[in-house]
């Protein structure tokens, strides 16, 4: 058996290597470009699921860097290694679903090699205890979303889409970068246990632009208000990219931020808050956009935001172990539901929800492992959505305010209505597309049926999660057994609140003929959520704002030589008075 | 004492960075820029040597400014040649009529 250091640094070397031999293979064999693929992703995902048994609390495999930068040290704690294994396992299900999904495809060769240097990078990023390191593997993982989201890059909207989403997870790592660099100040290294341990020896307002330039790390990593636009439009990418950057990795890049420093910055004033009122908010917007919404996949990726607002919610109402148990089931449901989205994609060569409909009697299979992700995102018992869901809600009951919970109740109503209008719109119904579709190919079925046997029992791990994660879980909370767990959940009087509310939302679609009324009221809501609220228009016009100035700066850039010498002469002149003050 | 080996030297900086700077500063032949970032970079190494001849390390000076003097070389040769290309492609030497930045 390997040693932790050995594991560690396989499970990020190994899709790594494997991305550089996809480059170095050339476009020559498809057959053999999956096949590599595969096994990389998967020797990778052995290792991050060898590390389960051999989790740590103290820093281990550590290369000197020299005095600036710190040392190389991983940190394979519950947390950062439960975050590894979701990583490797979920990316290479998508790998193994790529196989039937980018059949034919051109450049599987670029395909393949980003999707593995982004699970690396991914796992890179939660093992890393050096916080110079953590934003280092950050931007990788940045740069990974940007050219999958682009790889049709001869289609304007998918390059469109890339750049949005580099240049907005790029505000996202200025705030990381402040946070680290304030901690080099301060602290003298970039460790991150350190920190953890000692988080008060700081000045109180540093630890407050820390937290908050965290926060906003968070939020663009994780699509937040007020950045979640870019997810949506990243749904350009191939459907297994959209399930890789949604359920295994860059998504929880943000959610990881905020539990990892959870302890240190829990008492910052208003710090809990504005996490709180960011989740709340991104939720209920994220499923009224999901509502209006005729695009399979963007309706996933809008219940994704919105999910993601949930996690954020529950950290901000101190329920570390709630956010993370609801990411483990999204994680599972939320791949589940893209990847069999991406075969009734692949099949109807569409993905536009009015021109499919009648679908499930032609692909059962999907239809089935799609209901089921449905009915776990919908919150409905006993999946695993319902069981973390539920714990989500009872921690911000506990530790959050009332209004936020009243918020999150109607996002969880909304949830169920959407998730219902998709599947009957997709699966149900008079077929309303021509094209004759066929079930998924072998190797998708390979991908989906352990995802929906993953929906179905992950909630029975709940106890042995909690135990798993064990101190790197804040709060110092005994683990409690998953029977302990489940009966708790299952008797709180919030459950059966939630439960009301998510019946509410499916009643409010079954009848929905007779809601028409109300619809109609609420139409001016609908078109203001499909506009997103006003955000493209903001991002539209931060856009022209940058050209335009760009433009009145033009005549500064004359590129004739002499100009720039003058240029560089009255800087030094200035430099020069500068120095000659200040030293009087 | 004003007339000393360093104050000399000080002065003969100044003065090769000034007239490397004005060069840059009145020139569009491409040529004559490649000639006044020649002037500049003397004045650079005679200020090294200045500087280590000042603080005591003699040798770290001259050692760098040799460093310099290398790539210094190989720089302004590659300079030059690309000027005959440019001059060969385009016709010209004049740097404002070269720029394809203004509209």
């Amino acid at each position: 058996m390997p040693t932790i250091e050995t594991l560690a640094l396989l499970s990020i070397l190994l899709p790594w290597a494997g991305a550089l031999a996809l480059v170095c293979l050339q476009d020559r064999k498809p057959a053999l470009q999956h096949a590599t693929a595969v096994v990389f992703a998967l020797a990778g995902a052995v290792a991050a699921v060898a590390m389960i048994p051999q989790r740590t609390e103290t820093n281990i495999v550590s290369f000197p860097l020299g005095a600036a930068f710190g040392a190389v040290t991983f940190l394979p704690d519950g947390l950062a290694v439960f975050l590894a294994v979701v990583a490797a396992v979920i990316g290479s299900l998508a790998v193994i679903f790529s196989v039937d999904y980018m059949k034919g495809e051109k450049q599987l060769g670029r395909y393949y090699a980003y999707v593995l240097f982004f699970i690396g990078s991914m796992v890179g990023l939660v093992l890393s205890s050096n916080l110079l390191l953590i934003f280092v593997f950050w931007e990788i993982t940045a740069l990974c979303s940007y050219a999958l989201i682009s790889f049709y890059n001869d289609d304007p909207k998918a390059v469109a889409a890339g750049i949005k989403a580099l240049i907005i997870t790029q505000v996202g790592g200025i705030g990381l970068l402040a946070g680290a660099l304030f901690l080099y100040v301060y602290q003298g290294s970039y460790d991150v246990p350190t920190f953890l341990a000692g988080a008060a020896k700081l000045p109180a307002d540093v630890l407050a632009l820390m937290a908050f330039g965290f926060l906003v790390a968070a939020a663009a990593k994780s699509a937040q208000f007020p950045f979640q636009t870019w997810l949506p439009d990243a749904m350009e990418a191939p459907t297994p990219v959209s399930a890789l950057i949604h359920a295994a990795t860059m998504v929880n890049a943000g959610v990881y931020l905020l539990a990892r420093f959870y302890p240190a910055f829990e008492a910052v004033p208003h710090w809990r808050m504005a996490v709180v009122a960011v989740g709340a908010v991104t939720a209920l917007m994220a499923a009224v956009m999901a509502i209006v919404s005729n695009d399979l996949k963007r309706v996933l990726a809008y219940s994704t935001v919105s999910q993601l607002g949930y996690m954020v919610y529950a950290i901000g109402a101190g329920g570390v172990f709630a956010s993370q148990f609801h990411l483990l089931s999204h994680a599972v449901f939320k791949a589940l539901l893209f990847l069999s989205a991406g075969a009734v994609i692949h099949a109807a060569h569409t993905r536009d929800m009015r021109e499919m409909g009648g679908l499930g009697r032609q692909m059962p299979l999907v239809r089935n492992v799609m209901v089921i992700g449905g009915l776990a995102l919908a919150g409905i018992p006993i999946l695993n959505g319902f069981w973390s869901k539920e714990l989500v809600l009872e921690a911000g009951h506990e530790g959050g305010p009332l209004w936020a919970w009243l918020v999150m109740l109607v996002g969880a109503g909304l949830t169920a209505l959407y998730t219902f209008r998709f599947l009957q719109m997709v699966f149900w119904g008079e077929a309303r597309g021509g094209a004759h579709v066929h079930d998924a190919g072998p190797a998708m079925k390979v991908a989906l049926v352990p995802l929906a046997l993953g929906t179905l029992t992950t909630w029975l791990l709940a106890g042995d999660f909690w135990h798993f994660l064990g101190k790197a879980l804040p709060g110092g909370h005994e683990a409690e057994s998953t029977g302990a767990l489940l009966v708790k959940i299952a008797t709180a009087p919030a459950t059966f609140v939630a439960l009301a509310v998510v019946a509410a939302g499916l009643g409010a679609w079954w009848q929905r003929a007779r809601l028409a009324a109300l619809a109609g009221a609420l139409r001016g809501v609908g078109t203001m959520a499909s506009n997103s609220f006003g955000f493209e228009a903001i991002n539209r016009g931060v856009v022209r704002a940058t050209v335009e100035s760009a433009e009145a700066l033009r005549v500064t850039h004359s590129g004739v030589l002499n100009w720039n010498i003058l240029a560089i002469l009255a800087g030094l002149v200035v430099i020069l008075a500068i120095l000659a003050l200040g030293g009087a | 004492m004003w007339l000393s080996l360093p104050f000399l030297s000080a002065v003969g900086v100044l003065g090769l960075l000034g007239i490397g700077l004005l060069g840059l500063l009145v020139t569009r032949n491409l040529i004559k820029v490649v000639v006044g970032l020649q002037v500049l970079v003397k004045g650079a190494l005679l200020a090294l040597v200045l500087a280590g001849r000042l603080s005591g390390q003699v040798q770290t000076g001259q050692a760098i400014t040799l460093t310099v003097i290398v790539a210094d070389t190989i720089v302004s040769v590659v300079a030059l040649a690309l000027a005959v290309q440019v001059r060969r492609q385009f016709g010209t030497l004049d740097l404002r009529a070269l720029s394809t930045l203004r509209r």
